[in-house]
């Protein structure tokens, strides 16, 4: 039997979420961003990231900061999309470009932003962006500054960009080594640049900021993520050997992506915690997820945050369940850096430029997601590409066909994670079902005879 | 207004001409003479360098009737249709036969990705033709630790192409090498000169011609080509029509110049890397020659691709200015997005100065004429004699 299915208020998207993490890290985010708010309103520095910015060194300084893709999700779960793209068209900009990036770019376009409607409802998401002291994005895909300096311009914030290097060195296996051993995964002279960008940024905030940096709060930032996502882990290995699994990606993305805009601070930590010591009550208890359990499905690409029911769709009619993304798995094996007190700020370089090599790289990707089908029994893969973004773009090919060749099937198909205007619930729904039917069964099937 | 008489019957001109329509010519007697070749994917490759080393460089180019048998099993749906092109004459064994290795520089995150790819492709299928491929992981936003770091990696390409010369480079062979890229530049600036001084004597689909043979013959004998054309295009007829600076996609070919330009219009200047873009900047005698590169290679006028939107606004309002165009033409393929960006504040700015403009985004690749982009140009062509 599940357990008891809770479908917080107020949300929209018709998904079934189980878990207390859950809720608690969406409540706990709205009211953080209250409080973020006032904070902004009574005179403090804020600082708007590019999920790839080395967002440790701002809560080291007790900078407040939004992430971009985050607050992308925000919008696009309070379905604002539409307007937004409506406005940038209407300004002169295409309406089909970047949608994950440009959101609240065309967000700060809109003048009812933080307006209130006739019944004192807040018009923005969340009563609205405020204004930040600075923005700052990695140039990772020719837009991304280009975004980044407009959305500046337009709420009066100092802009600042971080360059991209790309790695020469290209592990096959990484995975648990590179957390004590990171120095030999990446080319030295790649984390000396990093770490010579980290001071440069570092001075960029003192200044904007008049906030000192302190090591000595770096480290304990550092240490608490490493805390964080080692309950990542935990989650991750304990999710995997479950047969049924307690939870799914419904339950976990939402948990884990909020909680890990959090990362670095008590919170996100005990949070990570709590979300281990639920997951594993469940198990403990033999509690299914979906009771009829029969094939384990990995969501490979970014969540459809305007449509999480669809990850749902499947379990009753096939027992599907969407049981892997990254979003866990990332936390898992991509953060944790020991050794932080040797020098935190080339721990922490060496945390975020793999994040390109990690996330959109062959064979940095197609290798781990090979490591994680068979951690997980997995039996077949729905991979989203989405089709105007470039940063997304990670070698879908090389990915698909390690996989393939591995025995797993694949489903690759182009989708929009923010804009519903792109996506079809009918159709997606109707491809998962024919790629569940003709290949996921009878792989399955032929597997065990 | 396609390339005219005047052009066709200066022998410099169809010299070069010749070399820019057959394009595997001057690479196959390169190589027939034992010259190593080899292939540029990105405009930042250093020529100075690979010139030093005894190599001939060579813009890769893509093929618009060639079926793209492999290349939509490989890449995803964003990338552009020129780069698509390019990277089936790639993978297809084109370049494998053509070229003793290539380069990829870091001139847009498009071919980033290809050079990821194309590495992969080295390693889970090493049957492929496919050329050896190095990478220049270039910075391009204009800050002490990237120029440093930039001069970093250009040591590390050095060594690429010492390997490839089968010998070390020494700094005297570099200076050399600059010094005939730089008198090639000169030459080209002198044609500029022609195109967009007080009178215009040529036109761009001319200039394009012009510029773009240099990336597929000897550098000398193209500088000497074009110092010929320079004396030569002086006495060529005055274009008296509206100038037009375009701005945007590539273009390896003159189609859309030529069906631009019939509109009744010339198009005096470009931004992008088949155009003037290309002699921009000298390499600088005076600096070391590590500095000197970096110096000619970042520092360049900023490219659609890798800049900020403020810096593309300021950059096409000085190429419109020295250029004296009346109007500003903006023609973006599909997929290639970044460009799409720096629209919107460039139009208003552009117009604020009185200039007119003209925009076609998601344009197909190969361009394909139709009545309404004929239309649109006779318009855009009229509106500007308005003017005049």
């Amino acid at each position: 039997m599940a357990e008891e299915t809770k479908k917080p208020e107020g949300s929209r998207s018709g998904a079934v979420k189980r878990l207390n993490a859950t809720a608690t890290a969406s409540a706990y985010q709205k009211e953080w961003f209250a409080g973020l708010k006032k904070r902004v309103e009574a005179g403090e520095p804020f600082g708007y990231l590019n999920a790839d910015v080395p967002m440790e060194v701002l809560r080291a300084m007790d900078i407040p900061f939004v992430v971009n893709q985050w607050w992308a999700a925000i919008c696009g779960a309070k379905r604002m999309t539409k307007k937004y793209f409506g406005l940038l068209r209407d300004a002169g900009y295409r309406d089909d470009l970047c949608s994950y990036c440009a959101t609240a770019f065309a967000e700060s376009l809109d003048p009812d932003d933080k307006n209130f409607d006739e019944e004192g409802k807040p018009m923005g998401p969340w009563g609205g962006l405020p204004d930040p002291t600075v923005a700052i994005t990695r140039l990772t895909c020719d837009c991304q500054g280009k975004i980044f300096e407009q959305f500046s311009a337009n709420h009066g914030a100092s802009f600042y960009a971080m360059e991209n290097t790309v790695a020469r060195k290209v592990p096959l296996t990484w995975k648990d080594k590179i957390e004590y051993d990171w120095e030999d995964f990446y080319d030295t002279d790649r984390i000396d640049e990093a770490v010579g960008e980290l001071r440069q940024m570092i001075r960029f905030l003192e200044q904007e900021t008049g906030k000192m940096f302190d090591m000595n709060k770096l480290e304990h930032v550092m240490n608490l993520i490493n805390e964080q996502e080692s309950y990542y882990k935990k989650t991750r290995d304990l999710i995997a050997y479950c047969h049924p699994v307690p939870v799914t990606v419904v339950d976990t993305i939402n948990a884990v992506m909020q909680a890990q805009w959090q990362r670095g601070t008590e919170w996100g930590r005990d949070h990570a915690k709590s979300l281990y010591e639920e997951v594993k009550a469940l198990a403990d208890k033999g509690v299914a997820a979906v009771p009829n359990e029969k094939y384990r499905l990995m969501w490979l690409g970014r969540g459809i945050w305007h449509d999480f029911s669809f990850y749902q769709s499947f379990e009753e009619k096939y027992g599907a369940v969407f049981m892997w993304s990254m979003y866990l798995a990332m936390g898992a094996d991509a953060y944790i850096r020991y050794h932080v007190e040797e020098d935190p700020l080339r721990a922490l370089a060496a945390r975020y430029i793999g994040m390109e090599d990690f996330l959109h790289m062959p064979p940095w990707n197609s290798q781990w997601y090979l490591d994680q089908i068979e951690q997980n029994d997995i039996d077949g893969v729905v991979y989203m590409i989405p089709g105007n973004c470039m940063q997304a773009v990670e070698g879908s090919y090389f990915i698909q066909k390690a996989i393939e060749d591995a025995g797993v099937p694949v489903l690759k198909f182009e989708a929009d994670p923010v804009d519903p205007r792109k996506w079809s619930a009918e159709n997606m729904r109707g491809f998962v079902n024919e790629f569940i039917e003709t290949k996921v069964i009878p792989n399955k099937e032929k597997k065990n005879k | 207004m396609s390339i005219r008489d005047c052009a066709l019957k200066s022998a410099a001109f169809s010299k070069l001409k010749e070399f820019y329509d057959h394009r595997e010519d001057g690479i196959k007697a390169a190589r027939k003479k034992g010259t190593k070749v080899i292939a540029e994917l990105g405009c930042d490759v250093p020529d100075e360098l690979l010139l030093a080393g005894g190599l001939m460089p060579v813009r890769i180019y893509a093929d618009p009737d060639r079926e793209l048998v492999q290349t939509n099993k490989y890449l995803e749906f964003s990338f552009d249709p020129i780069v698509r092109a390019q990277f089936e004459k790639i993978i297809d064994g084109t370049y494998g036969d053509l070229v003793d290795a290539m380069v990829v520089s870091n001139s847009t995150d498009v071919i980033i990705r290809i050079y990821l790819y194309l590495r992969e492709m080295h390693r889970v299928e090493p049957e492929k033709n496919i050329p050896e491929v190095e990478f220049i992981d270039w910075l391009f936003t204009r800050n002490l630790l990237y120029q440093q770091r930039n001069e970093f990696l250009l040591g590390l390409f050095q060594e690429t192409v010492e390997r490839w010369a089968g010998r070390k480079i020494s700094d005297e062979e570099i200076i050399e090498a600059a010094k005939v890229c730089n008198a090639d530049k000169a030459a080209l600036r002198k044609i500029g000169e022609l195109r967009h001084g007080k009178e215009v004597r040529i036109n761009g689909s001319e200039a394009l011609v012009i510029i773009g043979s240099a990336f597929f013959m000897d550098r000398k004998e193209h500088t000497k080509l074009v110092e010929e054309v320079a004396k030569e295009a002086a006495s060529w007829p005055v274009i008296d029509a509206p100038r037009v600076f375009f701005t945007g996609s590539n273009q390896e070919s003159t189609d859309l110049y030529d069906k631009i330009e019939a509109s009744g219009v010339v198009i005096v200047g470009e931004d992008h890397d088949w155009g003037d873009r290309f002699y921009d900047r000298d390499f600088n005698l005076d600096y070391t020659v590590r500095r000197a590169l970096v110096d000619c290679y970042m520092l360049r006028e900023f490219s659609s691709k890798k800049a900020f939107t403020s810096q593309r606004v300021a950059a096409l309002n000085r190429e419109v200015e020295k250029t004296a165009a009346d109007g500003v033409i903006f023609y973006m393929n599909e997929y290639e997005e970044a460009a799409s960006w720096d629209y919107p504040p460039q139009k208003k700015s552009l117009e604020a100065a009185g200039k007119k403009t003209l925009y076609f985004a998601k344009m197909k690749w190969p361009f394909k004429d139709s009545e309404d982009i004929s239309a649109k140009l006779d318009a855009f062509a009229n509106d500007l004699k308005g003017g005049r």
